[in-house]
């Protein structure tokens, strides 16, 4: 038996085992696409989509805020750091909608329950609760399955619903009959077998090109997004990704223009745009939304950094955005509308942007974008962003 | 349950062939692992104390990537390629002998709970490059002698660790209103230069290294910590050509304080200078004004809190017995370490008399470390091989280099998904085929780990059609060897 063959007898008699339902080869390039690129370690909003135009902005961050000649304007009132550049054209396209003084609906500085909030979709720390990603292909009806682009499953995707993972491989590959009779010893293992299976599955879906020496880490998240577009691109194939992104934790040195924290959003740019170039045709059903578990200090720290803060700024990409805007119930810099005398104010709830970009890529109705975040039918989706 | 295999595998580090049948008393021979001191490891050749100050200071003699990059000599740009490069030898020649002890140890439940430790105060080596020279002297002098001693003493020695104060930022931590922070403010050196207060090493100290992020501190606790903490720093570590004289002040790098300074001895420091003055308030206990005896104090008062004995028992026991602990077995390790002041060796002990951790539920999926070290353990080899290393960035487990200062976690959702699997799959093929020229039987292996009579991988280990290494790979990239 040869690899393919190997491979399709595996997907059909591990149709039960994923969820798939039945039919469900017959996806077209027209169906909608999401990616949800999760930066960790909380990346510092104030300093990516810059309010260079609040009164306190420059006194609040002294040394540390922005020339107004480094920034990518966009409105009189917000601009883009300098890393961000590539993203004008997505701006120029209708295609941006940056998100301010947003944040999770619980507070915490933590990074642990920050990040469990924004991954499980519930407003408190709920040490079983699922994915939210993993409650949308609960939810949504059609065709559809869930990939980790990722080291590991990442917990927005884990609950009863199988997903996949796959993250660049280095090594060589393996012969059919090996991998063969390892998925005969899996079988007696109820906790891996359906995960092995996957495995092998995805392999065949996404090739074995080896990725370019090093991966992920050293080319920031290009290689990471490229495998994304591959993946997702394809009719059949996984049609919801996550995919994250560390070092966001700027405790110290973060710079400015060229500075530690403007390398790193260069590298997401980047990504983004090869992304969306990569998915050729079907980028017209994609959207990508990037959020980070909490916003960082108001203030720059004593270390040239920013500590632990609560809102800060994300992004929604892709032709469903209605038209390019900065979304933001705009609380202002000045010492008394920050919250607890420190941190940008929360006007704004993840889960109310992430409704309405769910929706939009799936066609779902209110009441279906509720039921992804449970306890939420109070936050009202923010659905006129979109299309 | 196989009680030797559990011992072997879920409390050590993995069986080696044929040592089943040597043991015949499983809880005996891990209380006897318990006696004494833990082995001291010592440094490589290539990371004693002199090889560290040298590579330290060769660093910042050169300095690293300022404003000027563009315009910098080629020659320069290769001597501090140089010096990174030292720095980061230092952290490879550490992490293979860290490798090496838990691939050899004769007492590897002690050596599991060095990693154990390790990682639950953990530092990383890529998020900082002056945490590399430290990694290894971290684990060996600040974790290793204390895994039967007290945590007190262990959160201690984290805490001065020049480890620890570079990767959580303390040591560039400074008062507000320290003598050292007025003195550069009154020097005219506000904006940029001006340095205070950094509350990353304090938030980490509660909400990871001892109450758990539901441990009940606020956020004033977190500032009021790191205050306590300012003034605990490096000696020898700042640049070249950026003293800080007192706090902030580069003019003196010109003069005589400048070589002073770099002559400094590498270590930890107490700078009175940059110690935020005042009483402080923490948990609701004053502390009043005494330098570093503050951090002392806070820091021991922190590991006899209740919340701390809650949080490093569920994660004890979650390490030990299953990814869901059983809250009376929580409960018992809890009540051992208040009742000794966190006496390390007393709530070990405790681990191996829990029930709960010889039940046929009482089963981990191995880390990647976890699973390599097994590999290496059930051949019997002398060392981990130059080619671990790389091996262990591709699982995404790399030694001392968690992404976060969480750590690694150790659960079967964390590490089994599908993609780990089939790394482990091809891995174990690229293993079983350098083996090739030992002619290992690969019977073995089913004796490494639990494998129920009539499973396919007895058949198909005596399956003279199949070659050899292949065999062996099955057997390691099987669902067996998986776990723990």
């Amino acid at each position: 038996m040869n690899r393919r063959t190997f491979v399709r007898h595996m997907c059909l008699g591990g149709i039960a085992t994923f969820g798939f339902p039945v039919v469900n080869f017959a996806q077209t390039s027209r169906g909608g696409r999401f990616v949800f690129v999760l930066l960790r370690g909380g990346f510092d909003g104030l300093a990516a989509v810059v309010p260079y135009g609040d009164p306190s902005y420059r006194s609040l961050r002294a040394g540390f805020s922005y020339d107004e000649s480094d920034l990518i304007e966009l409105t009189d009132t917000f601009g883009l750091a300098p890393g961000l550049a590539p993203l004008r054209e997505v701006w120029q396209n209708n295609e941006l909608v940056a998100l301010h003084a947003m944040a999770i609906p619980y507070r915490t500085r933590s990074h642990f329950d920050g990040q469990a909030i924004l991954e499980t979709g519930i407003d408190k720390p709920v040490g079983s609760s699922d994915g939210w990603l993993n409650r949308l292909l609960q939810v949504m009806p059609g065709q559809r399955s869930g990939i980790a682009i990722a080291s590991g499953m990442p917990r927005s995707l884990t609950g009863p619903y199988e997903v996949q993972t796959w993250s660049p491989s280095q090594l060589g590959a393996v012969n059919d009959a090996y991998l063969d009779r390892l998925s005969t010893l899996y079988r007696t293992d109820k906790v891996l077998y359906g995960r092995f299976e996957a495995a092998i599955q995805q392999q065949d879906l996404i090739g074995e090109e080896p990725m370019a020496g090093g991966g992920a880490r050293r080319g920031g998240i290009t290689p990471l997004m490229q495998a994304a577009a591959k993946i997702l691109r394809q009719n059949g194939g996984p049609n919801i990704a996550a995919v994250e992104f560390s070092g966001w934790d700027t405790h110290a040195n973060q710079g400015l223009a060229g500075g530690a924290l403007d390398r790193l959003l260069g590298q997401l740019a980047e990504g983004l745009m090869a992304f969306r170039t990569d998915m050729g045709d079907a980028w017209a059903n994609t959207t990508v939304v990037v959020m980070t578990e909490f916003g960082r200090t108001a203030r720059p720290n004593g270390t040239r950094g920013t500590d632990h803060g609560t809102a800060g700024a994300g992004f929604i990409i892709g032709p469903k955005v209605a038209k390019s805007v900065v979304h933001a119930d705009w609380p202002g810099l000045d010492t008394r509308a920050l919250f607890e005398g420190r941190d940008l104010k929360p006007t704004l709830d993840t889960r109310s942007v992430l409704k309405a970009a769910i929706a939009a890529t799936f066609d779902l109705t209110p009441a279906q974008a509720d039921r992804v975040f449970p306890g939420s039918t109070g936050v009202r989706g923010a659905y006129e962003l979109m299309g | 349950m196989n009680a030797t295999l559990r011992a072997l595998n879920g409390f050590g580090l993995g069986a080696r062939a044929g040592e089943q049948r040597r043991i015949g008393d499983p809880r005996g021979w891990l209380r006897a692992q318990l006696q004494g001191d833990a082995p001291v490891l010592r440094a490589p050749a290539d990371a004693s104390p002199d090889a560290i100050a040298d590579a330290v200071r060769a660093f910042r003699t050169v300095g690293q990537v300022g404003v000027t990059a563009r315009t910098e000599p080629e020659e320069r740009r290769q001597a501090r390629q140089q010096a990174r490069r030292a720095l980061v030898g230092i952290a490879a020649a550490e992490s293979r002998a860290a490798l090496t002890a838990r691939v050899t140890a004769e007492r590897p439940f002690v050596e599991r709970l060095v990693a154990f430790w390790s990682n639950h105060l953990c530092i990383s080596v890529g998020a900082k490059i002056l945490v590399a020279p430290f990694a290894g002297s971290y684990e060996r002098e600040a974790i290793r002698p204390h895994v039967l001693g007290r945590f007190e003493d262990m959160l201690l020695a984290s805490a001065m660790h020049p480890a620890m104060l570079v990767y959580l930022d303390n040591f560039q931590s400074v008062g507000p209103t320290s003598v050292g922070a007025r003195a550069a403010r009154g020097r005219g050196q506000g904006g940029q230069q001006a340095r205070g207060l950094n509350e990353n090493y304090a938030r980490e100290l509660l909400e990871l290294h001892t109450l758990g992020v539901d441990g009940g501190y606020t956020q004033q606790d977190v500032q009021e910590l790191a205050k306590i903490l300012t003034g605990w720093t490096v000696a020898g570590l700042a640049r070249a050509q950026q003293q800080m004289g007192p706090v902030g002040n580069r003019r003196p790098a010109r003069g005589r304080m400048a070589q002073a300074s770099i002559d400094e001895r590498l270590g930890f420091s107490f700078q009175e200078l940059r110690h935020e003055p005042g009483a402080k308030t923490v948990l609701g206990v004053r502390y009043g004004e005494a330098g570093i005896e503050e951090g002392q104090r806070v820091i021991r008062a922190l590991t006899r809190h209740p919340s701390t004995a809650r949080f490093l028992a569920t994660k004890l026991v979650a390490h030990f017995v299953s990814d869901e602990p059983p809250a009376s077995a929580v409960e018992r390790i809890a009540r051992v370490y208040r009742d000794t002041d966190g006496d390390l060796r007393a709530v070990s002990a405790a681990l191996v008399e829990l029930p709960d951790a010889w039940t046929a539920h009482a089963r981990k999926f191995r880390t990647p470390q976890d699973w390599l070290v097994a590999v290496v353990r059930a051949f019997d080899a002398p060392e981990a091989g130059a080619a671990s290393m790389p091996l262990l960035r591709q699982l995404r487990h790399p030694i001392w280099s968690p992404q976060a200062p969480k750590g690694f976690g150790d659960t079967t959702q964390e590490w089994a998904d599908p993609d780990s699997l089939l790394n482990r799959a091809e891995l174990a093929r690229t293993i079983a085929r350098r083996m090739r020229a030992q002619r290992i039987d690969p019977r073995i292996l089913v004796e490494v780990v639990d494998v129920p009579a009539g499973d396919p991988l007895h058949t198909l280990l005596a399956d003279n059609t199949i070659a050899p290494d292949e065999r062996i790979a099955l057997a390691l990239a099987g669902p067996a060897f998986q776990w723990r």
